[in-house]
């Protein structure tokens, strides 16, 4: 099999997932940001999303922080240094298979 | 990979979602302008043309668009689309870098006009289309309606550039710069300000409603 081909099949399939690589993808261009801005950008519903970035945290690539401003609960997500580093593996394993 | 690339540019298209990067740039620029007409049309013993009084202007004109825009993205943007805490290698680093190197060019580029006696008012209007590829391809790329301020940067560039001499007298100084080149660089550069810190305000105006058009506020908890 031609190696480049079989990459393919090494990609990380906790990103790989199109709903999570969408999440990863727009957290790797940002410090932090929170859940509205996500599902706003995803256009996924909340159950998806939460149970994505639940997938994501177990992997250790992201991490939640629940907070408030105000009164007003806030849940703001960012990508952790293992995040970024699996996010970029992935991306030059995809290039370098396509 | 081309999606995915454009996914990692979104969040830096969101920062201006709601029109307040374009609205901080064109009070900046009609802000500038406005001081070089008072500088102009005043007295030499008038307050703008001391140094603490340039810098008491230049720091409230920074106070204004820093907290106006911070209390936008605050109690509207962030509550109906979402917060972004951007990384600080794209908010400072970068564009310190990237405004140095453009400021060390511009400047020799000026000093070698002038020695050369080049036309200044064509000088700015290359300026100006300059800022229109750019903002071409930044933003009108992203968001196809804002052609149009593509078109209208390029139209105002040109009108700069064939600019009557009685247009450049009215925001000019009226002959009390140093020299004839500085005085048409500084009246061309003024009508740049003016007429793009107004295409600024009226685009970015336009994106903030927009905006408010297309999202919905919160739901407010009944008590």
């Amino acid at each position: 099999m031609n190696p480049l081909i079989q990459s393919i099949g090494e990609l990380d399939r906790v990103i790989h997932e199109p709903g999570r690589l969408m999440i990863v993808a727009l957290l790797s261009a940002v410090e932090r940001t929170d859940f509205l801005y996500l599902q706003h950008e995803t256009g996924m519903n909340k159950g998806t999303l939460s149970s994505h970035l639940s997938r994501l945290e177990e992997a250790g690539y992201v991490e939640i922080e629940k907070t408030y401003r105000g009164k007003v609960p806030r849940t703001l997500l960012g990508l952790t240094q293992a995040g970024r580093s699996a996010f970029e593996q992935y991306r030059r394993t995809l290039k370098g298979a396509l | 990979m081309d999606r995915v690339a454009s996914l990692l540019n979104r969040p830096r298209v969101y920062y201006n979602i709601d029109g307040v990067g374009e609205l901080g740039m064109g009070f900046m620029l009609l802000g500038y302008a406005l001081l070089g007409l008072l500088q102009a049309h005043t007295s030499k013993d008038a307050i703008w043309h001391t140094t603490y009084g340039f810098l008491v202007y230049l720091g409230v004109m920074c106070l204004v668009i820093h907290y106006g825009s911070k209390a936008i993205k605050q109690h509207i943007t962030y509550p109906r689309t979402g917060f972004v805490a951007y990384r600080k290698r794209d908010t400072l680093w970068i564009p310190m870098s990237a405004g140095f190197g453009i400021s060390v060019v511009m400047s020799a580029g000026l000093v070698l006009a002038a020695r050369s006696k080049w036309n200044m008012t064509s000088l700015v209007a290359l300026i100006g289309l300059a800022m229109a590829a750019m903002y071409a391809y930044r933003i009108a790329t992203a968001v196809q309606w804002k052609w149009f301020v593509v078109l209208a940067m390029v139209a105002g560039s040109v009108l700069i550039a064939f600019s009557p001499a009685a247009l450049l007298a009215a925001v000019g100084d009226g002959g009390r710069e140093a020299t004839a080149t500085f005085a048409s660089f500084a009246a061309a550069l003024r009508l740049w300000e003016v007429l793009f810190g107004a295409m600024f305000m009226i685009s970015g105006g336009i994106s903030f409603w927009l905006y408010l058009r297309h999202t919905s506020a919160p739901a407010r908890d009944i008590k």
